[in-house]
Formats: structure tokens, sequence, C-alpha cells
């Protein structure tokens, strides 16, 4: 790409561009999404809890900053568009605990308000009916709200489904290429990127952590967003039996929300303390995971430090820190027209295909011309899952291609068969692979099957094991062949 | 021949595996197969190309391949039979086992017996909760060394190696040898985790720098680990404010303990002992379900092969006998560690036969007696957690058992100064 012309640039790939440009692959419209990283969903849409909220109960602070009308908007919308994607999609249900008797009018009160949104399916459970559901939780819980209707998804492979799905319905689905600059023009944008220049009419600017540094580029920052930085630990699938559904408490403190949530392969996740850091720093600190680990046994006290198998941070950009946690952007520009922002520190996954119409109606508003796609197509296959598969379905496919009999993660059961079709589907890095196949997720986290995905990378895209990354960039993994640094050559 | 038909299924084709499938042949059993998941068999000992195998059940100084070689080698000529790439997937409490296999297809079969012999797997960085950011360049000592003694690349050239597990320590040396700076080697305890000869042998002969009671607070790097911040640990081993240091590298290697891998186990309904990590045994190494035996790395991680080879070899005479329709250790006298012992294989004894006891202690001791109840007591000069200690109860000594005795205490008693 040197010099590109399009009519709608998007730029970012995480759920909600990628939700933005499926959206408008419905319509005759010429679109564009750019993504810096080489794959998508590696921002915020990565380092996530996973979980498919309703919003219908949540306060609203602040009506024009308030996602929640695109939360419960989206609630309906998600499970059909996983089941076209092909995306991991599990109602598992939610329980808010409480301890007393405030905390249960509390709740009450929650239950009205989404029972005025039109949601009735809450139900207020005593302690013995809590217990009964979820006997591993502390002794301490009085009762739950229970809400049967939350879900839990893996984000990353709905992004790249919703990427996929864009580029079969015709949008030019670019990565490893970054915006540097963006210029109004009379009849739109100069954008010059990392790898040419593009002009289009209309930007779509959905660069997550990058939200603002993006509009500053053209002045269309008319929006202060601060970064916040939240922690999740997971737990060895060995524990899965803890618990069921997906269950919190009001903190205990500002920032140290505790939630602990079953995901859709059977392992749990712990999270999320939450801090005001410094933009990008996404290490994990000590203190963040004692709080974690600490909130989390206030919910089940059996959680042990021992089944942690890995842990990451992330971040979620929000309006304003002290009105607490669903604070979004999702506007026109008010200083540069055709430009429009589209940013939800939380629940950015939840709220994504409202958020898409919402985008493409804004876009409308702007002047895009929505002429329907006769042609667009929902469907979008997955790659073979084996570990689901009936005996009888694994027997034929090993009988068929005997790569699909050959695992390579032996934690997550993911065959040579696998791995190969996730590279065809545009993984070129060791983190490419992992968040489509699993490969390396597992409890040894890829100890076992590192060099023999590195092999399998090199030889499918014909390029030398040293050139193999784990995430693009710089990030080879081996950087010297035996004896090049005794001046030697094998 | 048929894997309906087969009498001992030996899960995993390490030199624990292999050792017990060729006792099982040996003992009698007729049909023995071997399930490994890896390309061939012999299990880590490829990638160990250095020597010190063999010293005690060869009475020679073998390197890892050779030791694997020796044990294939007969494997094939007492007519094992071995199922290399071939994924064990699932075990039953009634020991149906199923397992995907590149060669074989899909397989789902019930032999007689079972050994487990699945080895352990190192602590990740996860598992260990090293904080900081997530680059490319960290690696547990055991994949850097299938990368560089098999796959011929060397990951970095300055190396910081955390932990002083015996491997970490032999990667020290090996990359040393291959040119890279190895700038330390952290390890939190105020002694090395690994065998003495290989603290002597690998990073004192090569001057590499060892900081004791130190540990990692913190990675560095976004694409490329860039360094690490160490610091000094306290009494409880939690990191001391202000003693951090940076120290740069490329390169971080993970050799801070081994867990055992009992997850087919878990689901085959073993009982696991908390201590060792690994399956409750007897002194035949059957563990809680009958029919179900284990050998090697996977009941306890041991510091040396040739202890492996010969704990595996009971596991595999037993499994055939068992598949013979032999009857199984009678009665159980339980083990139980007292002060200063971590764990005790096996966990139960029938007091009729001979038997070796395998121990280690929970911290380092000098001028000790190991008591086992009341039948031996033996004066030790120093003990430590990474060195284990085995001893041999013989028929004398197991008659001075008081009749209905149901549990014997292990104990490692400070001795008296005289
Ligand atoms: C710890 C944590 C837990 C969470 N849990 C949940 C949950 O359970 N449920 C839920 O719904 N939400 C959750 N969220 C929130 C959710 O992750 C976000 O709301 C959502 O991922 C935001 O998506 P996005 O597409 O806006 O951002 P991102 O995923 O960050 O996507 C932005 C993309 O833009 C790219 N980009 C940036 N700058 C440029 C540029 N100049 N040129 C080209 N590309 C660029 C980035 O590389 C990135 O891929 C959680 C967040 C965190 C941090």
């Amino acid at each position: 790409m040197s010099e590109l012309k399009t009519e709608v640039l998007i730029i970012g790939g995480g759920v909600l561009g990628t939700a933005v440009a499926r959206e408008l692959s419905r319509y005759k419209v010429d679109a564009t999404l750019i993504e810096k990283e080489v794959d998508f969903g590696w921002g915020s849409t990565k380092a996530n809890m996973c979980i498919v909220c309703q919003g219908a109960d949540h306060q609203e602070f602040s009506k024009e900053y308030h996602p929640s009308p695109l939360v419960w908007q989206s609630m309906p919308l998600m499970e059909p568009m996983c089941q076209e994607l092909e995306a991991p999609f599990n109602r598992v249900g939610e329980l808010a605990l409480f301890f007393n008797n405030s905390g249960k009018e509390k709740y009450e009160k929650m239950m009205a308000r989404a029972e005025s949104r039109g949601i009735t399916t809450h139900q207020l459970l005593d302690r013995d009916s809590l217990r009964r559901l979820e006997p591993n939780i502390t002794r301490e819980a009085t009762g739950a709200l229970y809400d049967p209707g939350i879900a839990v998804t893996d984000p990353v492979r709905l992004t790249i489904a919703l990427a996929e799905n864009a580029r079969q319905n015709g949008v030019n689905v670019i990565t490893g290429t970054e915006v540097q600059d963006i210029k109004a023009s009379a009849g739109g944008f100069e954008v010059k990127t990392s790898q040419g220049n593009i002009s289009c009419e209309f930007v779509v600017n959905a660069a997550g952590m990058a939200v603002d540094k993006v509009a500053a580029l053209v002045n269309a920052d008319d929006f202060v967003v601060f970064p916040i930085r939240g922690y999740v630990a997971i737990l060895d699938k060995k524990v899965s039996d803890l618990v069921s559904h997906e269950v919190h408490a009001s903190p205990e403190a500002p920032g140290e929300s505790n939630i602990i949530t079953p995901t859709v392969y059977g392992n749990l996740f712990i999270g999320t303390p939450m801090k005001l850091a410094r933009r990008g720093d996404d290490a994990t600190n000590r203190e963040m995971a004692e709080v974690a680990l600490r909130n989390a046994r206030r919910l089940i006290p059996d959680i042990s430090e021992k089944d942690i198998i890995n842990s990451f941070a992330g971040f979620l950009m929000f309006r304003n820190w002290e009105l607490g946690w669903h604070e979004c952007i999702v506007n026109t520009s008010s200083t540069v027209p055709r430009f429009v922002n589209v940013s939800i520190g939380f629940p950015g996954v939840s709220a994504a295909p409202a958020t898409a119409r919402e985008v493409v109606k804004l876009l409308s508003r702007e002047g895009l011309k929505l002429r329907e796609n006769p042609g667009f197509n929902p469907y979008r296959k997955a790659i073979t899952d084996f570990t689901n598969l009936t005996d009888e379905e694994k027997r034929k496919l090993i009988a068929s291609d005997s790569r699909y009999g050959h695992v390579v993660c032996r934690c997550e059961t993911v065959t040579e068969g696998e791995i190969v079709e996730a590279i065809k589907q545009g993984a070129a890095t060791l983190d490419g692979v992992k968040f489509r196949t699993r490969a390396g997720m597992g409890r040894c986290q890829s100890g076992f099957c590192s060099s023999r995905v590195t092999g399998i990378l090199a030889r499918e895209l014909g390029i030398p094991e040293e050139e193999i990354t784990k995430k693009g960039g710089e990030s080879r993994q081996l950087l010297y062949k035996s004896k090049e640094l005794i001046g030697g050559r094998e | 021949m048929k894997l309906q038909d087969v009498d001992v299924a030996v899960i995993g084709g390490g030199p624990a595996g292999i050792a017990a499938a060729i006792k099982a042949r040996e003992t009698g059993a007729q049909n023995v197969v071997i399930l490994e998941r890896a390309e061939k068999m012999g299990g880590l000992l490829y990638q160990c190309i250095h020597n010190g195998f063999g010293l005690f059940y060869f009475n020679e100084d073998l390197t890892g391949p050779e030791y694997a070689h020796r044990f294939v080698e007969k494997a094939m000529d007492t007519g094992v039979k071995g199922l290399p790439e071939t994924m064990v997937t699932g075990i039953s409490p009634e020991r149906q086992i199923t397992a995907v296999s590149k060669g074989e297809g899909y397989l789902s079969f019930r032999p007689a017996s079972i050994v487990l012999a699945m080895g352990c797997r190192e602590k990740s960085r996860g598992a260990l909760g090293i904080p900081g950011t997530r680059p490319a360049g960290i690696f547990t000592a055991g994949t850097a060394q299938r990368f560089v003694n098999v796959e011929g690349f060397i990951p970095g050239k300055r190396i910081v190696i955390l932990g002083s597990g015996d491997i970490g320590m032999i990667m020290a040396r090996r990359l040393t040898l291959e040119g890279a700076e190895v700038a330390a080697v952290v390890e939190m305890l105020p002694y090395i985790g690994g065998l003495i000869r290989n603290e002597v042998q690998c990073l004192h002969d090569f001057d590499i720098p060892l900081l004791l009671e130190h540990t990692i607070t913190r990675i560095h790097g976004e694409q490329r680990i860039e360094a690490v911040t160490v610091a000094r640990v306290d009494d409880s081993k939690r990191p001391i404010a202000g003693t951090e240091r940076r120290i740069e590298c490329d390169t971080l290697l993970l050799s801070a303990g081994l867990i055992p891998e009992n997850e087919l186990s878990l689901m085959a309904g073993v009982e696991l002992d908390a201590a060792t990590g690994g399956p409750t045994v007897d002194e035949t190494r059957q563990t809680s379900i009958s029919g179900i035996f284990a050998g090697g790395n996977v009941v306890h991680v041991h510091d040396l092969v040739d202890n492996v080879s010969w704990e595996s070899e009971l596991a595999g005479e037993s499994a055939a006998r068992s598949a013979m329709g032999g009857k199984g250790a009678q009665g159980k006298i339980k083990l139980k560690a007292g002060r200063n012992i971590r764990y005790i294989v096996p966990q139960t004894i029938s007091g009729q036969n001979k038997v070796t006891l395998y121990m280690r202690v929970n911290d380092m001791e000098e001028g000790v007696r190991l008591k086992i109840g009341n039948i031996m007591s033996k004066g030790l000069r120093v003990v430590k957690p990474s060195e284990m200690l085995k001893v041999e109860l013989a028929p004398e000594q197991l008659e001075k058992l008081k009749e209905g005795t149901s549990e014997i205490i292990v104990d490692c008693e400070r001795r008296e100064r005289k």
C-alpha cells in the first residue's frame, strides 16, 4: 500500500473497530480498516474479563457519556452475532452478592431499574438458594441478585471473526499499519500511515487506548480520557469446579472491584483491581496480584495462589474516573465533521453490536450514503476446534488428515491441523496462533509447544525459525543460531 | 498386537515409562505398549546432552541420550510396542484409555493395567507470578535446552536465570560454552535448588554469579526482554525495599521448580498427595485405584534418573503381576511425615516386604537423626530439600513392627551435641 483511496477509514482493529467494519459491510460502502499491530484485538480487547454484561440494571451517572443503552441494546444482538460468526458465547449467569440488608436494598433498586428497562429475568436469592447454586461461595454472603442473562465470550476470537467477516463482505482490512498523521482536506482527510498515504471521506476513530491521540492529530479531540489499568489472573482448569456463575460483590475500596468468572474454556478469571496508571504501562506488579487474590477469596475462600497459571494487565479509557465505571464516547467530533470517535472504557465488548449500529447511523447523518449490500453474508466459519468434536468426528478427521492426530499443545489439546488452519487464517506469530487455537495458553504456558509451534509457523510461512516472533516487531524468540556467538557456522 | 489385548499400557515414554515397560515384559506380561506424545521415545533425556547419568544404575558416566538409548534398545529387544506421537487425552477410573495418534488415529481401549509415567513439567512465568511486562525472550530452562541442544538455536546472548534447579545450572554452563554471557543465577533460598555437583561444575567452574536470597521483582521490555529488576528477600521470602537493582539481559530462563503432571491421574480419579503433587502409592507403586500404577517424576520429582528407572521398574513389575491376576500388597501402614520431613514415598507399606523409602526434608539442617518410627534410626551430617534421602528397610527391621501398627511417623530430629 503506498497510496490508497477509500470512502470510510476505520482506525483500530479492536472489538469496536472490527464491529463497525462488519456493520458497514452490510452496505455498499468502500471501507478500509487499519490496525497497527500485526493481528486483531491486541489492545484492550485482549486484556479482558470476557463478560458479556446486560447493563440493564446499571445506574446512569451522566446521560451523555453513559454506554448503558448501548449495552442493553447489544445483549439481544450478541448471541445471534456470535452464532453467525462461530464465536464462543456461553450464558453462565451472574450472581451479585450482598452481605447485609442495606446491600440487599441496593440490589432491589437495581432489579426495579432492570424491570423498567424491560428485563424481568432478575431474581433475588436468599442464602440457601445461593448456596445451592454455588456451594463454594463465602458463608458471609446473605444472598445475591441473580441475573441469568449474563454470558461469557472470547473477545479476541470474536474480533478476529468480525474482521474476517468484514473482509469477506468487501472491507479492505490491513494490519501492521499505524496512523501517524491526519489532515482535514476539502473532500475529507489525508491520512499518513507507516505504510503510505490514505485519502478518505470519513474517519471512524476506534483506536482504543490511543483514541485521544489519534483525534488530536486533526484537532477532533473534544474530550479527555484517563488511562485506568486493570489486572486479571487466570486459574488452572482443574479448579473450574469452584464456581459456575460470574460472581461479584461491591468493592471494599474504590478501584478494588472483585469479580470471579468462568471463561468459555473452563479456566476461571479473577480480577480486577483498577488504578490510574501511565498509559501503555501494562506491566503487572505484586500489589495488584495480592489485591486480586485477596478480593477473590472474599467471594470464594478456597481460591489459592497455587492455582494461578498466568496474569495480565490491560487498559480501560475512562472519561471521568471519579464518576465510576461506564464512560464512553460514541460521537461525531464537535470540531471536525465526518470524524466519529468511538471509545468505550467498559464494557466495550458487551456494547459492540449496538455501538457499531450507532456509528453507522452517525456516519449516515454526516452524509455517508447507505445502499444495502445484496451480497452481504453474515456467516463465517471458525477453524476446527478439535477438543469439542465427538469421538466419531475425531476418528474421521484424523483418518482424513493425520495432522489432526498430532497434538502439539498438550495442555489444551491443540493439533497440528488446527495450527495450520490458524496460519492460513492469518496468524503469523506465536501469539497469533495462541489466540486463535489456544496453543500455549494452558497450564504449562507454552513450555512444551513453543518450539513446535515455531517450527510449524516457519514451515507454513516459508521463513527461517529465527524470524518467527512472539507478537511482531522486535519480538523474535530465537536471536542466534548455534555456534553463531562463538564465531562458527553450523 | 491389538490394542484390545494390551496387558500393560504405559503412559509416557520417558525413562520412567520405558523402564516400567521393559520390566513388565520381563515379569511376564505379554502385550506391553507405551503411549508417548513426542516424536520419539526417551523423553527429556534426548535433550540432556551433558554427562552424569547412570553413575548408579550402570556404574558408568553416560550422557542423557546414551542412557536413554540403552533403555530404548532394550525395550525393542524385549518386545515392548512403542506408539510415538500419541497423546492420551483421557483415562477413566475403569482404566478406559482414549488417545489421539498421528499414526494410529483415534484410539480407545481398556488394558488390564496401567502405569502412569507422565513425568513432570517446569513452572512457568505465570505460575511463578513474576510481575512486569510480557515480552519475548522468557523460556523455561527445559524449553531453552531443547532449542539449543535439539533445534540448534541460541535464544540470546545475555542471560539471567531465575532459580537454581539442575536444568537451569546446566543451561548456564551450556550457554556460556555457546558464547553467551550468563549475567546471574538468581535463587530465592539461601542455598541452591539442584545438586551440589552442578553448582560446582556448572556455576563455580565458569565464574557464573550466583545471587542467593534474591528474586526477580520485575521484567522490563516491550517486545523483547531488556532487563530484570532483582532484589534481596527477607526471611519470609518477600523482596526488601531499597535492595533492588537492574540487570540488563535479552533472555530470561526459569528453573524454579518442577510439577508432577497429574492431569490424567485426576481424570482417572487417582488420589494425589499434596506434598509430592503426585499419586499416593503403596510399596508396589499401585495408586488409590486398583490396576493403576505410577513411577518416576509423576509420583515425586527425583534428582537422579537412576532412581527414576528403579522406581518405575517396580511399578512395571507390579502392573504386570496385576495384569496376570496377582494380588497386590496386603495391609496398609501409613508413613507419616513428622519433624522436618516434607514427604515420604511410598505413602503406605505392607510391613511384610523389604522396601526403599524416598524422602525429602523441608529445610536444610546440620547434625540430624532420621528416625523411621522405632524401627530404624540413622545419623546424618546434613540434609537439604534438594537432595533426596533414600533408606532401605530390611525384613529384620520390619519385624520390629508391632502387630496392628497402622502408622509410622518419620522424623528428622536434631542430634544432641556431645
Ligand atoms: C482488565 C479489563 C477487563 C475488562 N473486562 C471486560 C468485560 O468483562 N466485558 C466487557 O465488555 N468489557 C471489558 N473490558 C473493556 C473492554 O476490553 C474494552 O471496552 C474494549 O476492548 C475496547 O475495545 P476497543 O476496540 O475500543 O479498543 P482496543 O481493543 O484497544 O482496540 C484499539 C485498536 O486500535 C489500534 N490502534 C491504536 N492506535 C492506532 C493507530 N494510530 N493506527 C492504527 N491502529 C491503532 C490498537 O492497536 C488496537 O488494536 C475490560 C477491560 C479491561 C482492561
